[in-house]
């Protein structure tokens, strides 16, 4: 009759070769010297938020820790319902970002101090901490050609421009129901178009498609293509630093230790360094994680 | 007024969506965006099936190319839509082509041509080649043959082939609102990118009913234009591939 394939015999060494082969994978970085849960680490899924992510993930992991940096993916609200649910322990954020997601209602305000202490509580409840901000900031930028005769956002007012930023922007108070707010700006846009985030927008303003993007202050591609950042004049856009937030339990694991490390790096990168990795990774290409291991080596953070 | 989207509220239901006048109507609304969808779908499978049809009949018609023709047809089928379009997006703005409509429509076209092109072809090259002998016999020109004999015999696997390009391209055309255009799509991208399901769902379903009507006006199109003979014929032809 039919004769088995797999004898027992054969099924057993099988199992037994998987066994080992997953044991020796499991193996692979326990090295770590500072004891404590492993940190769960994952950056939003655009260029600039995946190097933070690796500068952050690499300085700890060069600290001893145990840190997994997990795969991009996602924007703010996957990051912080990561959060949630227990799938990661430490995300980067932008405060004013997290304004918007955490306390869509409360005031905007470009002072970062006051916006972090609307989110600070905001976080606690869902058992997280936010550890001091950096003076890094990306903040939102409303974008112009470089022949425009605006200069700031109020100048938009009645130039009919055509406007063009991501699906999410229309939906925010401080994006465009701000600018078109009468009590706020009250620009009156000639039309308006839907486009994904990133260096479309650019090519969009490039070629006259649109007039005004919404775009962040830290795109490289605004001075490589002679473009103009209009100043906000009414101060609509909220402070954007950048800031780790940790999961209370995680942190308390490690004990203020964790705390200082963190803090001690996010003081030390400036908004002039989020241009430059942008610039890395965005115009000359390079991956994120070599760009973040160069960067820490040459402030002396990694051994 | 100003020009732009109402934001959709977060926690609205689907179906309160749906049914909500205010979804439908306007420069925004469901019926405009139909239009644009419909519209730009019907002028891709217009040109489809104005260079297609007769291209690949000839082709069938004078046994040319066989070899190169199944090739070029299965390659064609391996090109990624979105892809395309979005590569010919930042070169069509460069070139001052604005967004639309040549980025989406050129992918669109890439993805009717094949099934149109392989059904007329196979279908022609099918008509039993007695018909066909027959009708030279009774003394009919070759131009008589391909469109009283084979053509005729063949119309109900090119309808199909036809049906099959026209869903597939009404339900890729979403991918328009994702590179600088609207259509029907651009709920489920406003959705995705506003953290909305209802809107994405909705949206979805639009675009899945939209192209399940397609499939059905031409299932009836086929029914009401064909006699039953060739009908038949067909039907014979389908089952044995």
């Amino acid at each position: 009759m039919n004769r088995p394939v797999l004898t027992m015999k054969k099924l057993i060494a099988l199992l037994l070769a998987f066994a080992f082969v997953f044991a020796a994978c499991g193996d692979g970085d326990g090295d770590a010297a500072v004891d404590g849960p492993t940190i769960r680490l994952r950056g939003q899924d655009f260029s600039e938020a995946v190097t933070i992510a690796e500068v952050y993930g690499q300085y700890l992991q060069a600290k001893g820790y145990d840190v997994e940096i997990l795969t991009p993916a996602g924007f703010r609200t996957e990051a912080i319902d990561g959060l949630r649910n227990g799938e990661l322990d430490l995300i980067v954020d932008y405060i004013g970002g997290s304004l918007t997601a955490l306390a869509p209602d409360a005031a905007s305000s470009s002072n970062p101090d006051e916006v972090v202490s609307v989110i600070g509580p905001a976080y606690e409840e869902i058992g997280a901490t936010l550890l001091d901000y950096s003076p890094a900031v990306d903040g939102d930028a409303l974008v112009v050609r470089g022949d425009s005769t605006a200069s700031t956002i109020s100048d938009l007012a009645d130039l009919g421009y055509v406007f063009g930023s991501s699906a999410q922007c229309f939906e925010r108070p401080q994006c465009f129901l701000g600018y078109t707010d009468p009590a706020i700006y009250g620009i009156t846009f000639s039309d308006t178009v839907t486009i994904d985030f990133g260096p479309l927008l650019g090519e969009a303003l490039a070629a006259g498609e649109v007039d005004a993007v919404v775009w962040n202050t830290t795109a490289p591609q605004i001075g490589e293509q002679g473009f103009k950042v209009l100043e906000d004049d009414q101060g609509l856009h909220p402070a954007q630093n950048i800031a780790p937030i940790i999961m209370t339990a995680v942190l308390d694991e490690y004990g203020d230790q964790l705390r200082d490390d963190l803090n001690e790096l996010s003081a030390l990168i400036t908004t002039a360094d989020l241009l430059a990795w942008n610039t890395e990774t965005d115009i000359a290409k390079r991956e994120s994680d070599d760009v973040a291991a160069e960067w820490l080596e040459t402030k002396g953070l990694t051994s | 007024m100003v020009v732009g989207q109402a934001a959709v509220p977060r926690d609205i239901g689907i179906l309160e969506w749906l049914f909500d006048s205010q979804s439908w109507t306007g420069a925004n609304g469901i019926v405009a965006s139909l239009t644009d969808t419909v519209i730009l779908c019907t002028i891709v499978m217009a040109v489809a099936i104005v260079t297609m049809v007769p291209l690949a009949a000839w082709l069938a018609h004078t046994r040319r190319g066989e070899v190169s023709v199944s090739w070029m047809v299965t390659l064609s089928r391996a090109i990624p839509t979105f892809a395309v379009a979005g590569l010919l997006v930042p070169i069509s703005l460069r070139n001052g082509w604005g967004f639309e409509p040549w980025p989406i429509f050129i992918a669109l076209l890439l993805l009717a041509l094949p099934p149109i092109f392989l059904n007329t072809y196979t279908a022609i090259k099918q008509v039993d080649p007695g018909a066909v002998d027959a009708a030279r016999a009774m003394g009919y020109s070759p131009a008589n043959v391909l469109f009283r004999v084979e053509l005729a015999l063949a119309a109900s696997v090119i309808l199909a082939g036809v049906r099959v390009a026209a869903v597939t391209v009404v339900a890729t055309e979403p991918i328009r609102a994702f590179l600088g255009g609207d259509g029907l799509g651009r709920y489920v991208r406003d959705g995705l990118g506003q953290n909305n399901d209802s809107l994405v769902i909705a949206g979805a379903a639009l675009v899945a009913g939209l192209a399940g009507l397609t499939a059905l006006s031409f299932r009836t199109i086929e029914r009401v234009a064909l006699p039953e003979g060739v009908r038949r014929v067909a039907r014979t032809a389908t089952r044995q591939e």
